[in-house]
């Protein structure tokens, strides 16, 4: 026990440390019971696998056909490396989209069960009897169940990576997935715990998870797309900007974030694989295009030498406006990751207690900050 | 310091909607005691128990652990007790000295102290070698030490155990409270709860009979015992007739040995009944029913009635018979 708290900043250091401890407490008795024996070794070997695998079914399928445009164009130099970029747009592309959404299934997979399956074992109140504080306990839990899911995000970097070989995407593009996918997963994570505090049964919290979840991706992408177009037909004879659906509703939904990062790859425009993930969640992510002067040896396929670099376009058809949704999406997920483990804290802590927790606590501080000793430096009973 | 009650409760009250579950429990346990609360099951036990916990807030009342009040400080309180609750789980998914090291990391034990702690209260407890055992293949009684065990890592100045020894066997039961006995050797405070009163009987110092949500008598058990044999409630039944009645009280409450006289009318309008505490053997009340008829009271039944807290006690104490039988 710290025993020199005499001022409020030692006092406030000493209870971040000792919220810091409850939390490590928490994380290192659940990564006991979870990464125990091979099991998590294996399902991450496993993904990794399926990661692997992609990467090289989309290189089977793409390569050939970029090589042959290629040959077309003459065979050397750009035409070479535009058909190495492609490849490399491609794996980044279904890369990123597939663990967007292995992110958004698993993650609360892994938080569904966190609070109400202490619940249904019987264990919460055991755990609520002890003086750690229940946000140290609630973040412990959201921590211990994203570290592997974190591990899944980051452990597929080198995957990725390969992408850098091909070109067409880079370290920055990497970068933006990284930080759009592990903050989904917080928040997505967040979700997940907070149905578990709110339901009493694992199962009901599960689905509860999973509704939020499709309501995100899909049921906001479609009220989007509804609402846009009423509005543009209220709009039909006037000549103004076609009006929109407000683009908040947009900026909970994880494929936003992630198309919008994959159209800055996608510098041809909406390829095969992601032409119709634009279609269901917003033509206007996708990049156009830049047209450009056909010289007669060939304009088709693959693009040739003197395609001039095209623009990204953003949202409202205007160009330069790069890194519009994913940051967005990625602050939001974080702010409601933020509220919701603050919301959980609440619903863990036995009802009627709740301001007592914070009262108690204020009341040290201040006892603590007029020099009075704090209950915890009274001598503690004999051993 | 040691003038400061380990528990202290006064006029605790807890109430879900219109139920009363806790209705004014007193409690005063001394350092060093084992305070047994006894009473039938929905007697008000475990919720008092929960609220000396800090896992529930009490409606009205006050309630102090070493002095801190529960409602004011769970935190502090949560420190200085070592709770088992009536159910309980366990993980599974851990191995044995792993649950205690937990607990021990939650109740911030020093890591430098952790190791030796496990190893000492395996002993107590009896699970020594259980030691690199998972949670899941222990007993049910070997589980329920652990958890008792779980509640000593921090070295707490009061455990509050609720039915330790429900749903073990009489083997494990025996087990149990032999680890009670060494605990108390140890100068442990306990407040332990049971619906059995001779599980308790011989380990405590006093004990509180609760029943819906009342303590109807504290104070050691050989006390109990006594007032209840001393004291007998008698029912005696007169014809009704106002003025007789009033007599009859009269009469009755001229002896010495009668306490207050309550009327109690009903039944079938012949006849009333006075309820009579009497302090005397069955000697003395067939000495008091003859002297009443001399008197010339027309009485038509005469009977010792059960009080409540006689009839509690009677029922915790046959329930044991049933349960050491089975």
């Amino acid at each position: 026990m710290t025993a020199s708290g005499t001022t409020f900043g030692s006092v406030r250091r000493s209870a971040l440390r000792e919220f810091g401890s409850a939390v490590w407490t928490i994380m290192v008795k659940e990564l006991r019971a979870r990464m125990r024996g091979r099991r998590a070794f294996i399902v991450l070997t496993l993904y990794l696998a399926v990661l692997a695998l992609i990467t090289y079914g989309v290189y089977v399928v793409v390569g050939p056909a970029a090589r042959a445009a290629a040959d077309q164009q003459g065979g050397f130099g750009l035409a070479q490396a535009n058909a190495s970029r492609l490849v490399g747009q491609y794996i980044f592309t279904v890369l990123s989209i597939f663990q967007m959404i292995m992110v958004a299934m698993i993650a609360p997979a892994f938080t569904a069960g966190q609070i109400s399956l202490e619940r249904e074992k019987q264990t919460l109140d055991l755990l609520i009897s002890t003086p750690m504080r229940p946000g140290a306990i609630v973040i412990g839990k959201l921590l211990t169940a994203l570290a592997f899911v974190i591990l899944m995000i980051v452990a597929a970097i080198p995957i990725t990576a390969i992408v850098l070989m091909y070109g067409g995407a880079s370290v920055d593009d990497i970068i933006r997935q990284q930080v759009l996918l592990l903050a989904v997963a917080v928040g997505v994570g967040a979700i997940g715990l907070f149905s578990s505090a709110l339901m009493r049964r694992t199962q009901a919290a599960t689905v509860l998870t999973y509704c939020i979840v499709l309501a995100l991706t899909l049921g906001t992408a479609m009220v989007f797309a509804f609402w846009t177009e009423v509005a543009q037909q209220n709009q039909a004879g006037f000549v103004q900007e076609p009006e929109q659906a407000p683009e908040q509703l947009r900026y909970l939904n994880p494929m936003v974030g992630m198309l919008d990062i994959v159209s800055r790859v996608e510098v041809d425009g909406p390829t095969r694989f992601t032409s119709s993930l634009y279609e269901l969640f917003g033509r206007d992510l996708a990049s156009t295009p830049v047209s450009f002067a056909c010289d007669g040896i060939g304009c088709e396929g693959f693009g040739g030498f003197d395609q001039p670099m095209p623009v990204p376009v953003d949202a409202f058809g205007q160009a330069g406006r790069t890194d519009y949704w994913w940051p967005r999406v990625a602050i939001s997920f974080l702010i409601v990751a933020a509220v919701l483990t603050l919301a959980s804290m609440r619903l863990v802590v036995p009802a009627g207690m709740r301001w007592a927790l914070r009262r108690g606590g204020a009341r040290r501080m201040a006892a603590a900050s007029l020099g009075a000793p704090m209950i915890e430096e009274l001598p503690e009973t004999e051993r | 310091m040691m003038s400061v009650p380990v528990v202290e409760t006064r006029g605790l009250i807890k109430r879900y909607g219109d139920q009363l579950a806790v209705a004014g429990v007193d409690l005063l346990v001394g350092p060093g005691e084992i305070f047994g609360l006894v009473g039938p099951n929905g007697a008000g036990k475990t919720t008092t128990m929960k609220i000396l916990a800090t896992l529930l807030a009490p409606t009205s009342g006050e309630a102090y652990v070493t002095g801190i009040p529960v409602d004011a400080d769970p935190i502090e309180v949560r420190r200085r007790i070592g709770y088992m609750p009536d159910f309980y789980g366990v993980y599974d998914d851990l191995r044995v000295w792993e649950y205690l090291d937990f607990f021990g990391r939650c109740y911030g034990v020093p890591s430098n102290r952790r190791a030796p702690m496990i190893g000492e209260l395996l002993e107590i407890v009896g699970l020594g070698d259980r030691r690199d055992a998972y949670v899941e293949s222990l007993s049910r009684g070997m589980r329920q030490r652990l958890c008792l065990a779980h509640t000593l890592v921090h070295d707490p100045a009061l455990l509050i155990l609720d039915e330790p020894a429900s749903g073990l066997d009489p083997r494990a039961r025996v087990e149990m409270r032999e680890i009670l006995r060494e605990l108390r050797s140890m100068g442990k405070t306990i407040l332990v709860s049971s619906h059995i009163l001779p599980e308790l009987a011989e380990l405590c110092t006093g004990v509180a009979i609760i029943d819906h949500g009342r303590v109807l008598r504290s104070g050691s058990i050989t006390d109990i015992e006594r007032s209840l044999r001393a004291n007998a409630l008698l029912r005696i039944e007169l014809i009704a007739n106002e003025a007789a009645i009033a007599a009859a009280s009269d009469w009755l409450a001229t002896d010495p040995r009668v306490g207050d006289v309550l009327r109690h009318d009903g039944g079938s309008g012949d006849t009333a009944r006075l309820e009579v505490p009497f302090d005397g053997s069955a000697d003395a009340q067939a000495e008091l029913l003859r002297s009443m008829i001399d008197a010339g009271h027309r009485v038509v039944g005469f009977s010792q009635a059960t009080s409540d807290l006689e009839e509690i006690f009677l029922r915790v104490t046959g329930q044991s018979d049933e349960e050491n039988a089975a």
